[in-house]
């Protein structure tokens, strides 16, 4: 049984070997154990702080193997972007280039640095076990988060971001970052996006172009990679896609990846999971595949599981299920179909 | 030879000298129709018929046997019937002290600063006169007229150096950066140029400041370089004062150059002197000659010595220059060496 938690801090040993697996670009997983420390930290203090209205709160999951005590997943939920630190991107707007003497008129795309998306709750840090790669376990550790704003809506904003893990080559080289970035930071692609994690950010403000940069100037391979997802982003992508999230006019500042966008009132496991009540059986006729979690927030926890649901009937549930949910007969859960 | 203002009747000589100068002379329009509007224009310009603004004087050189052998002019002023755009070439800084960066990027930065000053533009010689003085008295003698009419100029000159171009006319910064907005080859905006349609393209570009840093190398290479053909121009204008300070030109990154008019050498050093007919040795220095007229403006070169406040010159120049005995010249020596010379 596989289950999602807030993290520990005895998760320090194994999350640090998340982090070392994890893909260059998923910038808030720092291969650091002071650093890892203080996210704990932070998240469980998060968790433990009666929020009434949306701040830096960064809620930090783990997804477990219970059978083995072992991690195989992480992922992030930072309520809202930019509260402490400015939170930049490049906006991809076209510059109007027109004039009426010559009858011209035509559009320039060009990327201009700016703080937007400041405000938006920020999903991020997904990252899991290649052996769970598309299955329903990628599913749960990406929308649990979900599901976890819609039991607990007045800690986040009414609009949620992402940003997708940008092309980059095995080698660790950036078409983008080479083309762009590397001017003003004078770092390679892996240095920049360490300390992207490791530092405080502020060097971003100081070092990144505060005038547009115009598209065609860029050499080809960099501009193909503007809104090009890294093939191992690619399922955190299709996910967060099929839950009604769209990509938008902003790109990440060092590879170019794109920004995922949705409204929480359009987000699926947001707006069409339901609630219910659990009903402890020995043996479920098993009619569906369902995401569930067990609406708490602390002991927030949540699952893959097999189920039979009746509307406006208590959910079933097998003796497992409900000890990994830590939840009892009567109990509230959340449940959304696979 | 003389330099003086064109004539209706210089035009078809004008149409050939536009011709042999090809491609890359923007500022002469090579349509009769419109090159007949410059020289009309350019007579109510010396006929103190027209505002600052608008004024363009077109000066010919002209042989013994008044054949039309070279061009040059000077604009009133730039910029002030429609913008006038440049580059300024400077500096970002990209800068973390606690990581230890430090980028100096160089910028540049569209501005239109050179609005309201004049422009020395337009300087054609015929390639079989490049010999002798010529090339100097075509285009200083304008600045000797300029000295003698500062109230027709402002405080400052430039001068715009064609930029860098293979030899099929490209211009890789424009290739880099213009085309991308404009969407057409250089030799088209060059052309549109010489139209006068500099400015309606130059709006087309972005107002931000650009970093060279995202330029091609080969267009970053050719930042604030003149054409190898207008090198000699180029060094005339450098013995007078003019410094390149880092303006550039937007479409294809030449040199501007300039000079406060007040440091420009044949400004400064230019005397009002009278002028007496002799026999000036062979020793004499050469000197740039002006008649003090506006409209009748003819200016020249000759051997000439200075006595007190005359000035000796030969029968022949001052035939040339139409001037007598006793009238007043503004001169000054052609050459930097020969006026210490002239000093010691």
């Amino acid at each position: 049984m596989l289950v999602l938690r807030p993290v520990e801090l005895t998760d320090l040993p194994q999350l640090q070997q998340l982090a070392r697996d994890s893909l260059v670009g998923v910038t808030s997983l720092p291969d650091d154990t002071e650093r890892l420390r203080l996210k704990i930290i932070d998240s469980c203090a998060s968790f433990e702080k009666d929020v009434e209205a949306q701040g830096p709160e960064n809620y930090f999951f783990v997804l477990e193997d219970l059978t083995v005590k072992r991690l195989v997943g992480c992922s992030e939920l930072l309520a809202t972007a930019g509260f402490n630190e400015p939170f930049f991107s490049l906006r991809n707007r076209n510059f109007n280039s027109a004039s009426r003497e010559l009858n011209i008129e035509h559009g320039v795309p060009a990327l201009s640095l700016c703080q937007d998306l400041n405000g938006h709750t920020l999903l991020r840090g997904f990252h899991i076990d290649s052996a769970l790669v598309r299955t329903a376990f990628s599913e749960l550790l990406s929308r649990a988060r979900l599901l976890f704003i819609a039991a607990h809506p007045q800690r986040f904003a009414d609009a949620v971001i992402t940003e997708i893990v940008g092309y980059s080559t095995d080698e660790g080289q950036s078409p983008f970052w080479d083309a762009v970035g590397k001017h003003f930071f004078d770092l390679p692609y892996t240095e920049a996006e360490r300390l992207c994690g490791l530092e405080t950010r502020t060097f971003l403000a100081e070092l990144m172009p505060q005038y547009p940069i115009y598209v065609p100037m860029l050499p080809q391979a960099a501009q193909e990679c503007i809104g090009r997802i890294h093939p191992d982003g690619q399922e955190a992508f299709d996910i967060l896609e099929r839950e009604g999230f769209e990509t938008n006019s902003y790109i990440d500042l060092f590879d170019g990846g794109p920004t995922l966008y949705a409204r929480t009132s359009n987000v699926l496991s947001i707006t069409q999971s339901q609630t219910g009540t659990v009903q402890r059986r020995s043996s479920i006729d098993a009619r569906g595949r369902y995401l569930v979690s067990n609406d708490a927030l602390e002991g927030y926890r949540a699952i893959v599981a097999e189920l039979d649901v009746q509307t406006g009937q208590p959910v079933g549930l097998s003796t497992e299920m409900c000890q990994a949910l830590n939840v009892t007969d009567g109990s509230p859960i959340r449940l959304i179909a696979l | 030879m003389i330099v003086r203002p064109v004539r209706f009747t210089d035009l078809p000589a004008l149409m050939d000298l536009v011709q042999q100068a090809g491609p890359g002379f923007t500022t002469l329009p090579t349509n009769e129709d419109r090159l007949a509007h410059r020289v009309r224009w350019a007579q109510r310009t010396f006929a103190e018929q027209v505002e600052r603004a608008d004024a363009d004087y077109l000066f010919v050189l002209e042989d013994d046997d008044q054949q039309v052998v070279g061009v040059s002019a000077m604009a009133g002023a730039v910029g002030l019937r429609e913008p006038w755009y440049n580059y300024r070439v400077g500096l970002t800084v990209s800068s973390s002290p606690d990581l230890g960066i430090q980028r100096q990027i160089p910028t540049l930065f569209l501005n239109n600063e050179m609005t309201g000053q004049s422009e020395l533009c337009s300087l054609f010689l015929r390639h079989d006169q490049r010999q002798g003085t010529n090339g100097r008295l075509l285009s200083l003698g304008r600045l000797l007229f300029v000295a003698e009419f500062p109230q027709l100029f402002g405080d400052k000159f430039i001068a715009e150096l064609r930029g860098s171009a293979d030899e099929h006319g490209c211009s890789p910064f424009w290739d880099s950066l213009g085309r991308h907005f404009y969407k057409k080859e250089f030799s088209h905006a060059d052309h549109l140029s010489g139209l006068g349609s500099k400015s309606f393209i130059a709006e087309l570009m972005p107002r931000q400041p650009l970093y060279t840093c995202l330029l091609t190398e080969q267009a970053q290479a050719v930042i604030g370089k003149a054409h190898p053909n207008t090198e000699p121009a180029m060094k005339i204008l450098n013995a007078e004062g003019f410094a390149h300070q880092g303006y550039i030109d937007i479409f294809d990154a030449g040199p501007v150059i300039e000079a406060p008019v007040a440091k420009i050498r044949t400004v400064r050093d230019s005397q009002a002197l009278v002028l007496a007919i002799g026999t000036p040795d062979e020793q004499a220095p050469v000197w740039l000659i002006h008649n003090r007229r506006l409209e009748n403006c003819r200016i020249t070169v000759a051997k000439a010595r200075m006595i007190g406040n005359s000035l000796i010159v030969d029968r022949l120049t001052a035939k040339r220059l139409q001037l007598q005995p006793g009238n007043s010249v503004r001169a000054v020596p052609l050459l930097r060496q020969q006026q210490q010379a002239v000093a010691a």
